[in-house]
Protein backbone atom coordinates (compact mmCIF):
# COMPACT_ATOMS: atom_id res chain seq x y z
CA UNK A 1 0.00 0.00 0.00
CA UNK A 2 2.88 2.23 0.94
CA UNK A 3 4.59 1.93 -2.23
CA UNK A 4 1.12 2.30 -4.31
CA UNK A 5 1.09 5.62 -2.56
CA UNK A 6 4.24 6.96 -2.86
CA UNK A 7 4.59 5.94 -6.50
CA UNK A 8 0.95 7.91 -6.91
CA UNK A 9 2.51 10.84 -5.19
CA UNK A 10 5.50 10.71 -7.15
CA UNK A 11 3.93 10.54 -10.68
CA UNK A 12 1.65 13.33 -9.65
CA UNK A 13 4.65 15.51 -8.87
CA UNK A 14 6.00 15.21 -12.72
CA UNK A 15 3.02 16.40 -13.97
CA UNK A 16 3.13 19.68 -15.53
CA UNK A 17 0.54 21.99 -17.20
CA UNK A 18 -0.18 24.94 -18.32
CA UNK A 19 -3.24 26.99 -19.41
CA UNK A 20 -4.12 30.53 -20.40
CA UNK A 21 -5.46 33.12 -18.43
CA UNK A 22 -7.64 37.12 -18.62
CA UNK A 23 -4.06 38.35 -18.79
CA UNK A 24 -2.33 35.74 -21.09
CA UNK A 25 -5.14 35.13 -23.82
CA UNK A 26 -3.22 37.39 -26.31
CA UNK A 27 -0.48 36.17 -28.52
CA UNK A 28 2.97 37.61 -27.15
CA UNK A 29 4.03 40.80 -29.85
CA UNK A 30 0.40 40.87 -30.86
CA UNK A 31 -0.03 44.73 -30.47
CA UNK A 32 -2.13 46.22 -33.50
CA UNK A 33 -0.39 48.97 -35.09
CA UNK A 34 -2.85 51.18 -37.00
CA UNK A 35 -2.84 52.01 -40.52
CA UNK A 36 -2.06 55.55 -40.29
CA UNK A 37 0.97 54.48 -38.57
CA UNK A 38 4.37 56.27 -40.25
CA UNK A 39 7.08 54.16 -40.96
CA UNK A 40 10.40 55.96 -39.34
CA UNK A 41 12.95 53.67 -39.71
CA UNK A 42 13.53 49.49 -41.25
CA UNK A 43 15.82 47.14 -41.27
CA UNK A 44 16.62 43.42 -42.70
CA UNK A 45 17.53 40.81 -40.10
CA UNK A 46 21.01 38.88 -40.45
CA UNK A 47 21.36 35.86 -38.49
CA UNK A 48 24.33 35.23 -35.96
CA UNK A 49 26.30 31.68 -36.51
CA UNK A 50 24.06 28.57 -36.70
CA UNK A 51 20.93 30.57 -37.13
CA UNK A 52 18.23 30.71 -39.51
CA UNK A 53 16.20 34.18 -39.69
CA UNK A 54 14.01 36.23 -41.93
CA UNK A 55 11.77 39.43 -41.99
CA UNK A 56 12.67 42.66 -41.55
CA UNK A 57 12.19 45.19 -38.60
CA UNK A 58 10.32 48.82 -38.96
CA UNK A 59 10.24 51.64 -36.40
CA UNK A 60 6.23 52.95 -36.34
CA UNK A 61 5.23 55.97 -35.25
CA UNK A 62 1.61 55.37 -34.15
CA UNK A 63 0.60 58.72 -32.89
CA UNK A 64 2.59 59.53 -30.08
CA UNK A 65 3.78 56.03 -29.52
CA UNK A 66 6.64 54.45 -31.36
CA UNK A 67 6.73 50.49 -32.18
CA UNK A 68 8.73 48.14 -33.45
CA UNK A 69 7.12 45.55 -35.97
CA UNK A 70 8.88 42.45 -37.31
CA UNK A 71 7.53 41.76 -40.25
CA UNK A 72 7.71 38.63 -42.52
CA UNK A 73 9.76 37.35 -39.50
CA UNK A 74 10.71 34.03 -38.85
CA UNK A 75 13.68 32.65 -36.69
CA UNK A 76 15.04 29.59 -35.24
CA UNK A 77 13.73 28.12 -31.86
CA UNK A 78 15.92 29.26 -28.97
CA UNK A 79 14.89 28.80 -25.18
CA UNK A 80 14.46 32.19 -24.21
CA UNK A 81 13.95 34.94 -26.99
CA UNK A 82 13.52 38.76 -26.59
CA UNK A 83 13.53 41.56 -28.43
CA UNK A 84 16.67 44.61 -27.78
CA UNK A 85 16.53 47.57 -29.17
CA UNK A 86 20.24 48.04 -29.01
CA UNK A 87 23.11 50.93 -29.03
CA UNK A 88 25.43 48.48 -31.02
CA UNK A 89 24.99 45.20 -32.83
CA UNK A 90 25.71 43.18 -29.50
CA UNK A 91 23.63 43.28 -26.16
CA UNK A 92 25.60 45.16 -24.25
CA UNK A 93 23.51 48.27 -24.03
CA UNK A 94 19.80 47.83 -24.67
CA UNK A 95 16.51 48.18 -24.21
CA UNK A 96 14.50 44.95 -23.57
CA UNK A 97 11.01 45.08 -24.67
CA UNK A 98 10.11 41.59 -23.79
CA UNK A 99 9.79 38.24 -24.90
CA UNK A 100 9.51 37.45 -28.55
CA UNK A 101 6.29 35.81 -29.50
CA UNK A 102 5.42 32.98 -32.89
CA UNK A 103 3.61 34.65 -35.36
CA UNK A 104 5.47 36.37 -38.46
CA UNK A 105 3.74 39.69 -37.74
CA UNK A 106 4.78 40.96 -34.59
CA UNK A 107 5.28 44.62 -32.95
CA UNK A 108 6.32 45.83 -29.40
CA UNK A 109 5.48 49.10 -27.58
CA UNK A 110 8.77 51.18 -27.16
CA UNK A 111 8.83 52.97 -24.28
CA UNK A 112 8.61 56.82 -24.15
CA UNK A 113 12.23 59.04 -24.61
CA UNK A 114 14.12 56.54 -26.32
CA UNK A 115 16.69 58.21 -29.05
CA UNK A 116 16.72 56.41 -32.22
CA UNK A 117 20.19 57.89 -33.15
CA UNK A 118 21.48 55.57 -30.21
CA UNK A 119 19.35 52.56 -30.11
CA UNK A 120 19.66 51.99 -34.14
CA UNK A 121 19.87 47.89 -33.60
CA UNK A 122 16.91 45.49 -33.46
CA UNK A 123 18.49 42.60 -31.28
CA UNK A 124 16.67 39.07 -31.14
CA UNK A 125 19.13 37.63 -27.57
CA UNK A 126 18.42 34.84 -26.44
CA UNK A 127 18.23 35.94 -22.22
CA UNK A 128 18.39 32.96 -20.51
CA UNK A 129 22.08 31.80 -22.12
CA UNK A 130 23.12 35.75 -23.47
CA UNK A 131 23.37 34.04 -26.81
CA UNK A 132 22.81 36.40 -29.86
CA UNK A 133 20.24 35.05 -32.82
CA UNK A 134 19.49 38.12 -35.04
CA UNK A 135 20.37 41.64 -35.69
CA UNK A 136 18.33 44.19 -37.85
CA UNK B 1 11.13 4.44 20.78
CA UNK B 2 13.09 6.98 22.05
CA UNK B 3 16.46 5.48 19.97
CA UNK B 4 14.22 6.53 17.07
CA UNK B 5 12.07 9.33 18.03
CA UNK B 6 14.38 12.00 18.30
CA UNK B 7 16.24 11.96 15.02
CA UNK B 8 12.65 11.68 13.38
CA UNK B 9 11.35 13.85 15.17
CA UNK B 10 14.08 16.16 13.95
CA UNK B 11 14.35 15.03 10.40
CA UNK B 12 10.61 15.72 9.88
CA UNK B 13 10.85 19.05 11.62
CA UNK B 14 13.36 20.38 9.42
CA UNK B 15 10.99 20.16 6.59
CA UNK B 16 9.34 23.21 8.09
CA UNK B 17 12.03 25.45 7.74
CA UNK B 18 12.84 23.95 4.44
CA UNK B 19 9.92 25.37 3.49
CA UNK B 20 11.11 28.55 3.92
CA UNK B 21 12.00 28.97 0.60
CA UNK B 22 8.93 27.39 -0.70
CA UNK B 23 6.52 29.11 1.70
CA UNK B 24 8.71 32.02 3.04
CA UNK B 25 5.14 32.96 4.70
CA UNK B 26 2.83 31.20 5.67
CA UNK B 27 3.19 28.23 3.41
CA UNK B 28 6.57 27.58 6.06
CA UNK B 29 3.59 26.85 8.55
CA UNK B 30 1.77 24.18 7.03
CA UNK B 31 4.26 21.45 5.96
CA UNK B 32 5.53 18.80 8.51
CA UNK B 33 5.03 17.96 11.89
CA UNK B 34 7.06 17.07 14.27
CA UNK B 35 5.22 13.71 14.40
CA UNK B 36 6.64 10.86 17.10
CA UNK B 37 7.45 7.68 15.49
CA UNK B 38 5.68 4.88 17.87
CA UNK B 39 6.98 2.27 15.92
CA UNK B 40 10.64 1.02 17.48
CA UNK B 41 11.18 -0.96 14.05
CA UNK B 42 10.41 1.43 11.64
CA UNK B 43 13.29 2.47 9.87
CA UNK B 44 11.64 4.29 6.82
CA UNK B 45 8.98 6.71 6.62
CA UNK B 46 7.16 8.50 3.87
CA UNK B 47 4.92 11.03 4.00
CA UNK B 48 2.43 12.74 1.23
CA UNK B 49 1.15 16.27 1.47
CA UNK B 50 -0.30 18.94 -0.05
CA UNK B 51 -1.19 21.92 0.84
CA UNK B 52 -3.94 24.23 -0.46
CA UNK B 53 -3.35 28.27 0.04
CA UNK B 54 -4.20 31.58 -1.58
CA UNK B 55 -1.16 34.10 -2.44
CA UNK B 56 -0.50 37.71 -3.73
CA UNK B 57 -3.51 39.47 -5.57
CA UNK B 58 -5.93 36.67 -7.08
CA UNK B 59 -3.86 33.63 -7.14
CA UNK B 60 -4.48 30.71 -5.48
CA UNK B 61 -2.36 27.22 -4.77
CA UNK B 62 -2.14 23.65 -4.54
CA UNK B 63 1.32 22.28 -3.92
CA UNK B 64 1.54 18.43 -3.38
CA UNK B 65 4.96 17.10 -2.03
CA UNK B 66 6.56 13.31 -1.20
CA UNK B 67 9.11 12.62 1.29
CA UNK B 68 10.93 9.97 2.41
CA UNK B 69 13.01 9.75 5.90
CA UNK B 70 15.66 7.37 6.21
CA UNK B 71 16.96 6.48 10.15
CA UNK B 72 20.34 4.79 10.02
CA UNK B 73 20.68 5.15 13.50
CA UNK B 74 19.87 6.75 17.27
CA UNK B 75 22.53 9.31 15.76
CA UNK B 76 22.27 9.87 12.16
CA UNK B 77 19.02 9.70 9.59
CA UNK B 78 18.60 11.33 5.90
CA UNK B 79 15.84 12.53 4.24
CA UNK B 80 14.41 13.60 0.85
CA UNK B 81 11.50 15.57 -0.62
CA UNK B 82 10.11 16.90 -4.15
CA UNK B 83 7.85 19.36 -4.09
CA UNK B 84 5.70 20.63 -6.77
CA UNK B 85 3.05 23.67 -6.99
CA UNK B 86 -0.11 24.76 -8.92
CA UNK B 87 -0.80 28.08 -9.42
CA UNK B 88 -4.05 29.47 -10.49
CA UNK B 89 -4.96 33.09 -11.26
CA UNK B 90 -5.63 35.93 -13.85
CA UNK B 91 -2.51 34.65 -15.83
CA UNK B 92 -3.76 31.41 -15.79
CA UNK B 93 -3.10 27.77 -14.44
CA UNK B 94 0.41 26.73 -14.78
CA UNK B 95 2.05 23.69 -12.66
CA UNK B 96 5.57 21.98 -12.41
CA UNK B 97 7.71 19.72 -10.52
CA UNK B 98 9.43 22.34 -7.79
CA UNK B 99 12.63 21.05 -6.10
CA UNK B 100 14.29 18.20 -4.62
CA UNK B 101 15.74 18.92 -0.93
CA UNK B 102 18.27 16.67 0.33
CA UNK B 103 19.17 16.66 4.61
CA UNK B 104 21.19 14.81 7.16
CA UNK B 105 20.47 15.12 10.39
CA UNK B 106 22.77 14.78 13.43
CA UNK B 107 21.70 14.08 17.27
CA UNK B 108 24.91 14.05 19.63
CA UNK B 109 24.53 12.36 22.77
CA UNK B 110 22.12 14.68 24.76
CA UNK B 111 21.25 15.41 28.89
CA UNK B 112 17.71 14.29 29.91
CA UNK B 113 17.01 18.48 29.71
CA UNK B 114 17.90 19.59 26.82
CA UNK B 115 18.01 18.25 23.71
CA UNK B 116 20.16 19.12 20.14
CA UNK B 117 20.19 18.27 16.81
CA UNK B 118 22.13 19.47 13.90
CA UNK B 119 20.50 19.34 10.22
CA UNK B 120 22.53 20.67 7.20
CA UNK B 121 21.41 19.87 3.16
CA UNK B 122 20.75 21.31 0.04
CA UNK B 123 18.00 22.20 -2.38
CA UNK B 124 18.23 21.64 -5.91
CA UNK B 125 15.95 22.97 -8.14
CA UNK B 126 14.35 21.53 -11.10
CA UNK B 127 13.43 24.54 -13.28
CA UNK B 128 14.68 28.01 -14.00
CA UNK B 129 11.89 29.70 -12.49
CA UNK B 130 10.83 31.02 -16.36
CA UNK B 131 7.77 28.68 -16.76
CA UNK B 132 5.72 30.64 -18.76
CA UNK B 133 1.73 30.64 -20.11
CA UNK B 134 1.43 30.89 -23.96
CA UNK B 135 4.88 32.32 -24.29
CA UNK B 136 4.07 35.00 -21.99
CA UNK B 137 6.69 35.19 -18.99
CA UNK B 138 4.91 35.11 -15.08
CA UNK B 139 6.05 35.87 -12.31
CA UNK B 140 7.43 34.33 -9.45
CA UNK B 141 3.92 33.68 -8.08
CA UNK B 142 3.42 31.39 -10.83
CA UNK B 143 6.47 29.33 -10.44
CA UNK B 144 7.35 26.31 -8.89
CA UNK B 145 10.98 26.67 -8.31
CA UNK B 146 13.12 30.01 -7.65
CA UNK B 147 15.92 28.66 -9.30
CA UNK B 148 17.89 28.39 -6.41
CA UNK B 149 20.46 26.07 -5.11
CA UNK B 150 20.59 26.80 -1.46
CA UNK B 151 22.54 25.45 1.77
CA UNK B 152 20.54 24.96 4.67
CA UNK B 153 21.69 24.41 8.21
CA UNK B 154 19.57 24.10 11.57
CA UNK B 155 19.80 23.63 15.29
CA UNK B 156 17.29 22.59 17.13
CA UNK B 157 16.61 22.38 21.14
CA UNK B 158 13.74 20.27 23.21
CA UNK B 159 12.69 21.01 26.24
CA UNK B 160 10.18 20.04 28.11
CA UNK B 161 7.23 20.61 25.93
CA UNK B 162 9.17 23.42 24.11
CA UNK B 163 10.76 23.24 20.71
CA UNK B 164 12.77 25.69 19.94
CA UNK B 165 14.36 26.30 15.98
CA UNK B 166 17.28 28.45 14.06
CA UNK B 167 18.01 27.78 10.29
CA UNK B 168 19.62 29.42 7.73
CA UNK B 169 19.01 28.74 4.26
CA UNK B 170 21.70 30.72 1.75
CA UNK B 171 21.24 30.69 -1.98
CA UNK B 172 24.49 29.42 -3.17
CA UNK B 173 24.02 29.00 -6.44
CA UNK B 174 21.42 30.98 -9.10
CA UNK B 175 20.30 29.70 -12.44
CA UNK B 176 16.85 31.74 -11.96
CA UNK B 177 16.47 33.07 -16.08
CA UNK B 178 12.51 34.46 -14.68
CA UNK B 179 12.05 37.00 -17.14
CA UNK B 180 9.51 38.92 -15.90
CA UNK B 181 8.47 42.49 -16.39
CA UNK B 182 5.41 44.24 -15.19
CA UNK B 183 5.38 47.21 -17.58
CA UNK B 184 4.56 44.04 -20.18
CA UNK B 185 2.24 41.99 -18.16
CA UNK B 186 -0.87 43.91 -18.33
CA UNK B 187 -0.59 43.82 -14.50
CA UNK B 188 0.53 45.92 -11.38
CA UNK B 189 0.04 43.29 -8.70
CA UNK B 190 3.48 41.63 -9.16
CA UNK B 191 6.83 43.55 -9.29
CA UNK B 192 9.01 42.86 -11.56
CA UNK B 193 11.21 39.62 -11.24
CA UNK B 194 13.29 39.72 -14.52
CA UNK B 195 16.49 37.75 -13.52
CA UNK B 196 16.02 37.34 -10.21
CA UNK B 197 18.38 37.47 -7.45
CA UNK B 198 17.41 36.32 -4.34
CA UNK B 199 19.10 36.91 -0.50
CA UNK B 200 19.16 34.65 2.45
CA UNK B 201 16.95 33.67 5.05
CA UNK B 202 17.07 33.47 8.92
CA UNK B 203 14.47 31.09 11.02
CA UNK B 204 13.54 30.94 14.22
CA UNK B 205 10.59 29.23 15.45
CA UNK B 206 9.22 28.04 18.83
CA UNK B 207 6.58 25.14 19.15
CA UNK B 208 4.57 24.02 22.06
CA UNK B 209 2.90 20.58 22.33
CA UNK B 210 -0.03 19.26 23.53
CA UNK B 211 -0.88 15.95 23.40
CA UNK B 212 -3.77 13.72 23.82
CA UNK B 213 -4.40 10.10 23.93
CA UNK B 214 -4.94 10.48 20.07
CA UNK B 215 -4.09 14.11 18.86
CA UNK B 216 -1.35 15.99 19.04
CA UNK B 217 -1.53 19.97 19.10
CA UNK B 218 1.56 22.02 18.32
CA UNK B 219 0.78 25.86 18.06
CA UNK B 220 3.43 27.73 16.48
CA UNK B 221 5.01 30.64 15.86
CA UNK B 222 7.79 30.99 12.83
CA UNK B 223 9.98 34.30 12.70
CA UNK B 224 11.59 34.53 9.13
CA UNK B 225 14.18 37.45 8.22
CA UNK B 226 14.84 37.86 4.70
CA UNK B 227 18.20 39.56 4.90
CA UNK B 228 18.48 41.84 2.43
CA UNK B 229 17.00 43.09 -0.48
CA UNK B 230 16.57 41.06 -3.33
CA UNK B 231 17.57 41.67 -6.82
CA UNK B 232 16.41 42.36 -11.02
CA UNK B 233 17.72 43.34 -14.20
CA UNK B 234 15.39 45.98 -15.26
CA UNK B 235 14.47 46.76 -19.43
CA UNK B 236 17.83 48.60 -19.94
CA UNK B 237 19.93 45.52 -18.07
CA UNK B 238 20.49 47.45 -15.30
CA UNK B 239 20.55 45.68 -11.67
CA UNK B 240 18.62 47.26 -9.09
CA UNK B 241 17.43 46.47 -5.40
CA UNK B 242 14.08 45.69 -4.76
CA UNK B 243 13.16 48.37 -2.00
CA UNK B 244 10.91 46.61 1.06
CA UNK B 245 12.04 43.41 -0.12
CA UNK B 246 14.19 42.46 2.92
CA UNK B 247 12.62 42.13 6.58
CA UNK B 248 10.68 40.47 8.85
CA UNK B 249 7.38 37.82 8.35
CA UNK B 250 5.94 36.54 11.23
CA UNK B 251 3.37 33.33 10.81
CA UNK B 252 1.26 31.49 13.47
CA UNK B 253 0.31 27.88 12.85
CA UNK B 254 -1.33 25.12 14.34
CA UNK B 255 -0.57 21.82 13.77
CA UNK B 256 -2.69 18.55 14.40
CA UNK B 257 -1.79 15.02 14.23
CA UNK B 258 -3.97 11.99 14.69
CA UNK B 259 -2.25 9.24 15.04
CA UNK B 260 -2.53 5.52 13.35
CA UNK B 261 -0.53 2.76 14.49
CA UNK B 262 1.40 2.61 11.85
CA UNK B 263 0.57 6.03 10.42
CA UNK B 264 -0.74 9.12 10.97
CA UNK B 265 -2.59 12.35 9.52
CA UNK B 266 -2.37 15.81 9.64
CA UNK B 267 -3.68 18.86 9.48
CA UNK B 268 -1.72 22.16 9.42
CA UNK B 269 -3.60 25.84 9.36
CA UNK B 270 -1.53 29.00 8.87
CA UNK B 271 -1.42 32.95 8.36
CA UNK B 272 0.89 35.36 8.46
CA UNK B 273 0.77 38.08 10.86
CA UNK B 274 3.77 40.11 10.16
CA UNK B 275 4.74 40.58 6.19
CA UNK B 276 7.14 42.39 4.17
CA UNK B 277 6.63 45.34 2.21
CA UNK B 278 7.21 43.60 -0.90
CA UNK B 279 7.47 40.57 -1.75
CA UNK B 280 8.66 39.72 -4.77
CA UNK B 281 9.94 35.51 -4.70
CA UNK B 282 6.11 34.92 -4.51
CA UNK B 283 5.86 32.84 -1.31
CA UNK B 284 3.47 34.80 0.20
CA UNK B 285 0.12 33.44 1.19
CA UNK B 286 -2.91 34.85 2.92
CA UNK B 287 -3.42 31.69 4.53
CA UNK B 288 -2.83 27.72 3.98
CA UNK B 289 -4.14 24.66 4.63
CA UNK B 290 -1.87 21.73 4.20
CA UNK B 291 -2.97 17.97 5.00
CA UNK B 292 -0.50 14.53 4.97
CA UNK B 293 -0.46 11.51 5.05
CA UNK B 294 2.73 9.42 6.77
CA UNK B 295 3.72 5.99 7.08
CA UNK B 296 6.33 4.26 8.83
CA UNK B 297 7.57 1.10 8.23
Amino acid sequence: MKYILFSLAVSFLMISCESEGELTKTEVGSTPVLSESVLQYSGVFTPTSGIDVTGKAGIYLDGEQYKVSLEGFSISRGPDLKVYLSTSPNPNEFINLGALGNGMSQTYVIPKGVDFNTYKYVLINCQQYNHLFAIA
Amino acid sequence: MKKYFIPLIFSTFFFQFLQAQGCSDAGICSIGTLQENPDKAAKNQIEVSTILGAGESDTQYFSPSVTYTRNFNERWDAAAKITSSFASGSFGQRGSIGDAYLLVNYKPANGKIFKWSYTAGAKIPFNRANLKINNHPLPLDYQSSLGTFDFLTAANLSYKKFDLNAALQIPVFNINANSYFAEYSGTADFPTTNLFERKPDMLFRTIYTITTKKITFKPNLLFIYHLGEDTYENIYGRRLSIAGSQGLTVNGNLISTYNLKAASIELSLATPFVVRDIRPDGLTRKYTVGISYKTRF
